[in-house]
């Protein structure tokens, strides 16, 4: 974890409603997971208060490229302070040949980093965006990447052969309803699947982060059984938590 | 320099820097090792604790405002006898005393928290949180109980809209430093359209809190601590002036972590001056000591640094 600055080498517009990034960065910040984030501080002032979490879409030698919304202003030389590395990378099975990638009424840019690897590993990669994420424009992405598209209630066309052979599953959800979207994910699931076991379904948790570090526990994520101690915290030990853990919605 | 945070006797609290983070915002101890050097600090107060566990709350809890936050947590935490468990030894290994900050309900409550405490040599001194809404004489007698129940330093966290003659009366119970104040309460609007509760954070606090930590480090009688917006040395200064004895960052850390250190540095007189000949790239007003031993390698000790 380090406190860093980081330079904007280039800003490229890669659909109609995303920019990406390209910072030149701390070393240790350009060894980011598929999974990890940063926290950026844009400018001095106060205003956004909390800093704002961005998610690596890839990275390259000492550099770092984020996606961001098309309608935020950056100049190419502009410095960002950031904080990270944030979170855990994501984890997969070892034996995987299909993983499912859901974005439900949101972007589905913190799975993005995810899917070079996973081709690169000989990986199936099948992306579903459902509701307003079927807006993402798509053409950017590699093309051996399977994308469906549905609606808000999570019809898209076969879906119970998709949910079939996926071996793992990893959802993106709007920040604000994270409890309420991956609620309806795991009933969604409880309905195509005889069984979700653990390790099989991923939320990828988004809540706006304060500190990033696990200091001030307002990302504290209430699961199944046990101890306080044991709940994790989103910044530390996220951002996927296995939904059959979280308990909030059984 | 020395500073005493507490009313002069055999168990006085004595800190080198009058420089502390604010309970709830550094953790039990080790959140901000990687990006704060401790040892620069005055003393580590630890994030509320408990007598029995409690569990997070449900629903919203941070709402992002105009320069400042809401945040309702719900103070998660195991309870005092699994929080001592689990980090007796890494506050043993600090370089700086402990605070433990102590949320109380009853006196019981104190009673049994305290007793625990007292035999407790990895806490150096404790900080009472205050139910907002307890009355000043309900607040005075659990102070009371709690001074009567331990010879280890008691601190006592006021609430934000604490009178002086609250002050008064929970100095007369046996306190031996207070802090002003806690956060303010209110309520916003999350970004999913429900009105949610919590502790308001931001720079728009600190003339609010300077004002009742002025007010009552005149009448008091004992050592004020203040806290309450500080986000740069400036603001700690003023909290210094208006009659504080030591000052407790708290969201600040969370946005800049490096600002707790630079604060600690620049009112315990540990400030970095240029040195001569650097690079631009080896100095910039500021400067930490860890930010300079991560550009210019080796230890970020003040013994160190000395002798280099």
């Amino acid at each position: 974890m380090k406190e860093t600055h980081a330079l904007i080498e280039r800003i490229k517009r890669v659909n109609a409603t995303h920019q990406r990034l390209y910072l030149t960065v701390d070393p240790a910040l350009a060894q980011l997971k598929a999974g990890q984030s940063v926290l950026a501080r844009v400018q001095e002032s106060w205003l956004p208060y909390l800093r704002q979490q961005w998610w690596p879409v890839a990275t390259e030698k000492n550099a770092l490229i984020i996606e961001r919304p098309a309608a935020e202003t950056y100049t190419p030389g502009q410095i960002i302070s950031l904080i990270g590395a944030v979170g855990q990378p994501f984890r997969f099975r070892r034996m995987l040949r299909n993983v499912l990638l859901m974005a439900w009424r949101t972007e589905p840019t913190p799975l993005l980093m995810t899917i070079a690897p996973l081709l690169g590993n000989r990986i199936g990669v099948t992306l579903v965006l459902l509701g307003e994420a079927a807006a993402y424009q798509v053409e950017h992405l590699p093309p051996e990447v399977e994308i469906l598209t549905g609606d808000a209630d999570m019809n898209w066309p076969n879906r119970v052969t998709t949910v079939g052979w996926a071996d793992q599953v990893l959802a993106v959800v709007p920040e604000h309803d994270e409890l309420d979207g991956f609620g309806r994910i795991w009933a969604l699931f409880n309905e195509l699947r005889a069984e979700v076991p653990a390790n099989y379904l991923f939320g990828v948790f988004r809540p706006p982060l304060p500190c990033g570090v696990g200091a001030c526990q307002a990302c504290i994520v209430r699961t199944r059984g046990g101890p306080a101690t044991n709940w994790p915290m989103v910044c530390t030990d996220g951002p996927a938590l296995d939904l059959t853990e979280v308990a909030t919605w059984r | 320099m020395a500073v005493r945070i507490t009313r002069p006797g055999k168990n006085s609290l004595i800190l080198e820097t009058p420089v502390m983070p604010a309970a709830g915002t550094a953790g039990y101890s080790e959140a901000y090792r990687d990006l704060c050097d401790l040892d620069k600090l005055g003393a580590f107060v630890t994030n509320p604790v408990t007598s029995a566990p409690w569990t997070p709350a449900s629903g919203t809890r941070v709402v992002p405002l105009e320069a400042g936050v809401l945040i309702h947590t719900g103070l998660p935490n195991p309870g005092l006898s699994r929080v001592l468990a689990l980090h007796r030894d890494k506050w043993r290994r600090l370089p700086l005393p402990v605070i433990l900050h102590l949320v109380l309900t009853s006196a019981e409550d104190a009673r049994r928290c305290m007793a625990l405490l007292e035999e407790e040599d990895a806490v150096d001194g404790i900080e009472l949180g205050l139910n907002d809404d307890l009355p000043p004489a309900e607040a005075a007698r659990l102070v009371h109980v709690a001074v009567s129940c331990s010879e280890k330093p008691l601190l006592v966290r006021l609430p934000f809209h604490a009178s002086v003659d609250m002050a008064k009366a929970i100095a007369n119970a046996g306190a031996d430093g207070l802090v002003a104040c806690a956060p303010p309460r209110g309520t916003a609007r999350d970004a999913g359209g429900r009105l949610v509760a919590g502790r308001i954070y931001g720079p728009l606090i600190k003339p609010l809190a300077l004002r009742t930590a002025g007010l009552i480090a005149r009448s008091a009688g004992i050592p004020v601590i203040g806290a309450g917006g500080i986000h740069s040395a400036q603001d700690a200064r003023d909290y210094l002036d208006a009659g504080a004895v030591a000052v407790q960052v708290d969201s600040a850390t969370w946005i800049t972590p490096h600002l707790l250190e630079l604060i600690a540095r620049d009112l315990g007189g540990l400030v970095i001056t240029q040195p001569s000949g650097a690079l631009p790239d080896e100095w910039h007003p500021g400067m930490g000591e860890t930010e300079r031993g991560q550009r210019i390698g080796g230890s970020t000790t003040q013994k160190d640094a000395q002798n280099r």
